[in-house]
């Protein structure tokens, strides 16, 4: 049987029973007298859990993508990001490509089919452009993806390439108007002086249309390369972070943005470091962190100083001198920072490790997870191929008990805070067959491989998981493995 | 640089540095002197890469420099405690003008310790540490370095000293000992020979000139201006 994780979703299973309490029927209350007696599972052992402790099972639910073996460049999925539901999941690739697909709404007919994501809406959010004045080439790849919450009936969303970011707003149009007075049918104009009679124009239903419009477009703010975007808690500000600046904006205003970090120095020869990651605080709207290419993370408060160049706290833990090598510096930059929903941890990720961080307590994290330990006696052949540099994601689940991160191999892997217990994945095409469990998958390191093990030789650093999103209340993830994007949920009894 | 001919195969290089960090990775028995030199020797490889591309990743730069950083502080700090000696002993300075020559070179480790850049293997000045080629690049003034990044991340290696170091030098000293074929231009020399282990003894490397056009004879002379011409290929290197 194939063990997985504790399940995060608060589905009760068995409703009106307390955390941890057994549950006995007593022969006597039994009307029927059964002597049956039930002994309950251990509960849950923290807030939020159901209250029967059972594994999640991975099963495979659908992927997106070509099958074909030559991937073209463009297609690479270069973020996933669900919206604030759950009902939408987008993508962005290199090519400039934004791909929102919606869940579909669940069926009575096949209720051991949870919805389904069909594509919804496709548009090109950003073209390459060309800096003249620097000769330079921007790429068109989308960086980010990030969600505003729904507000009315239309969706809106934030995209960033390297150096502007948009506003999308995707709507949905199943009516239009018919019988204008000035333009016939086919949209061309009338001639007035042959119009005699007036009328008023109706609504017609028609195939619904999902159109998505630019509604803003933040450019010409970013001297380096943006790396995050993050919506504010007030649903009015945003902000954009750059190699070394970071910017607040107003939604409705595009010509001025608050440079409201600058890590730059005066003399460019003094830069040793650069920002990598930033995240607006989930309910507190003054609060922000960024992490850095030293392994740091710097919580600062926005009502203390316009110019946030201080920070209101410092993470970082003190190296360990047993795991110093030459490259001790380069795996300790961290790729990514993301707040828990709960707004009391942060978790980071570096190169061969994930954090979980206790806001209040700045000198080393609270939780370390080993995600390949077994590459820290490869970092010399990860240098030279550049892989040393990839910028892994990480992501919380709805109830921050369980944290998930990619690897190489098309690895992903799962580790639940509670039970101390992990996993590992693979999203490929092999295990593709609707509803098929998901395997564990393991790494030898070293002597004896086991059957079904893989040796850490073989492993295929091309096919890289760095892109992963987990839904807000749901067990159900999305994986994205270079062009195709795996959607996995856990197994409903 | 390389002179006409001579052909650097891009492929041989990546086998060979592919097989180095392997060799880095799975050897315990290298030594950490020569473990050091790789990374080191990668991480300028590096740089040198980025810095041929028009816009170099500012995050990888700032990474590879804080590398290259602290091995040569480390460097440093172990030749200020131990007397200094020539070249062999000083690998790391003469890769500085490898990696700055021609990027990719294969870098023979175990025989690089007697490395052929023998310029820089000549009297140590105060500051023997390995030099940054790039930099002489840095001019700050300039924004549009400074936008670039990459290039401005390496400011606090002192390079201003390297043009002017081969100034100082008598020329005649140096062409004592050594082989400066390498560095002819195109509009001078000759294909090289394949770099050997100089004997820094032997008078041997001015015998070894490949088919110049002028006679051996002459051959100090076009070394001399070879050398004053080096400083201006040099600037244009990384200057450009």
């Amino acid at each position: 049987m194939c063990r997985g994780l504790t399940p995060t979703a608060p589905l009760p299973k068995s409703p009106g029973r307390a955390r941890g309490e057994q549950r006995v029927i007593h022969s006597q209350d039994d009307a029927l007298g059964s002597a049956v007696l039930a002994v309950a599972l251990h509960g849950a052992m923290t807030p939020g859990f159901g209250s029967l402790m059972q594994d999640v099972l991975w099963c495979f639910s659908q992927v997106k993508g070509t099958t074909d073996t030559g991937v073209t460049e463009s297609d690479i999925i270069s973020t996933v990001e669900f919206n604030h539901t759950g009902e939408l999941l987008a993508t962005g690739d290199k090519g400039g490509r934004v791909v929102i697909f919606q869940r579909e709404q669940e069926s009575k007919n096949q209720p051991h089919r949870r919805g389904e994501y069909n594509v919804y809406s496709t548009f090109q959010s950003h073209e390459p452009e060309f800096d003249y004045l620097k000769s330079l080439e921007i790429e068109e790849k989308i960086n980010k993806i990030r969600w505003l919450p729904q507000q009315n009936a239309a969706y809106f969303l934030l995209s960033t390439n390297d150096k502007t970011v948009k506003l999308w707003k995707v709507s949905e149009r199943d009516k239009r108007p018919e019988g204008y007075n000035l333009k016939d049918e086919d949209g061309r104009l009338r001639d007035p002086s042959m119009i005699t009679v007036l009328r008023v124009p109706v609504l017609r239903p028609m195939d619904l249309m999902v159109e998505a419009t630019p509604r803003r477009v933040f450019a010409n703010a970013h001297t380096y390369h943006i790396n995050s975007i993050s919506v504010n808690s007030d649903y009015e500000t945003y902000m954009s972070a750059d190699d070394l600046r970071i910017n607040l904006w107003n939604f409705e205003i595009t010509n001025q943005s608050f440079n409201i970090v600058d890590i730059k120095p005066a003399n460019m020869e003094e830069l040793t470091e650069v920002i990598t990651a930033a995240e607006f605080h989930p309910h507190h709207c003054n609060t922000f962190v960024y992490s850095s290419s030293k392994g740091t993370i710097r919580l600062c408060d926005m009502r203390t100083a316009a110019l946030c160049d201080r920070h209101a706290k410092f993470f970082e833990e003190p190296e360990d001198p047993s795991n110093r090598s030459f490259f001790s510096e380069i795996i300790s930059s961290i790729s990514d920072v993301k707040f828990s929903h709960s707004g009391r941890y942060i978790m980071t990720r570096d190169y061969l490790t994930v954090k979980v961080w206790d806001l209040n307590m700045e000198n080393r994290p609270i939780e370390t997870y080993q995600v390949h330990d077994y590459l820290r006696s490869k970092l010399c052949s990860l240098y030279e191929n550049d892989c040393i540099f990839d910028k892994f994601e990480c992501v919380w689940n709805g109830s921050d008990s369980v944290i998930m991160t990619g690897s190489y191999n098309n690895f992903f892997r799962m580790f639940d805070r509670n039970t101390k217990r992990d996993v590992t994945l693979e999203a490929s095409r092999e295990n593709s067959k609707p509803r098929a469990i998901l395997k564990p998958r393991k790494v030898c390191v070293g002597g004896k491989r086991r059957k079904d093990e893989i040796s850490v030789d073989s492993l295929d650093f091309s096919k890289k998981i760095l892109h992963t999103a987990w839904h807000p209340s749901e067990n159900i993830i999305a994986v994205a493995a270079t062009n195709n994007l795996y959607i996995f949920q856990d197994k409903v009894n | 640089m390389l002179g006409r001919g001579l052909k650097r195969k891009l492929s041989d290089y990546e086998e060979s540095m592919a097989g180095l960090s392997s060799a880095f990775d799975s050897s315990r028995s290298l030594p950490y002197p020569l473990k050091r030199q790789l990374v080191l020797n990668m991480c300028l490889t590096k740089l040198q890469t980025y810095k041929m591309l028009v816009e170099p990743n500012l995050h990888r730069s700032v990474l590879i420099a804080n590398t290259v950083r602290q091995i040569q502080e480390e460097m440093r700090q172990e030749s200020s405690q131990q007397p200094v000696n020539i070249c062999p002993g000083i690998a790391p300075a003469s890769h500085s003008y490898t990696g700055m020559e021609s990027p990719g070179i294969p870098l023979q480790l175990p025989s690089g310790v007697e490395d052929i850049s023998p310029p820089t293997c000549l009297v140590p000045t105060g500051d023997d540490q390995p030099k940054f080629p790039e930099n002489t690049g840095l001019k700050l003034e300039d924004d549009r370095q400074d936008l670039k990044g990459a290039e401005c991340v390496f400011g606090s290696f002192e390079i201003s000293n390297s043009t002017s170091y081969l100034k100082d030098l008598a020329i005649d000293d140096i062409f004592e000992d050594i082989d400066t074929s390498m560095y002819d231009s195109d509009f001078c020399c000759p294909p090289l020979m394949p770099p050997r282990s100089p004997s820094l003894a032997t008078e041997e490397p001015l015998k070894t000139f490949p088919s110049c056009n002028s006679s051996s004879a002459n051959n100090i002379q076009i070394c001399r201006t070879d050398l004053s011409e080096l400083d201006h290929i040099m600037e244009i290197l990384v200057g450009s």
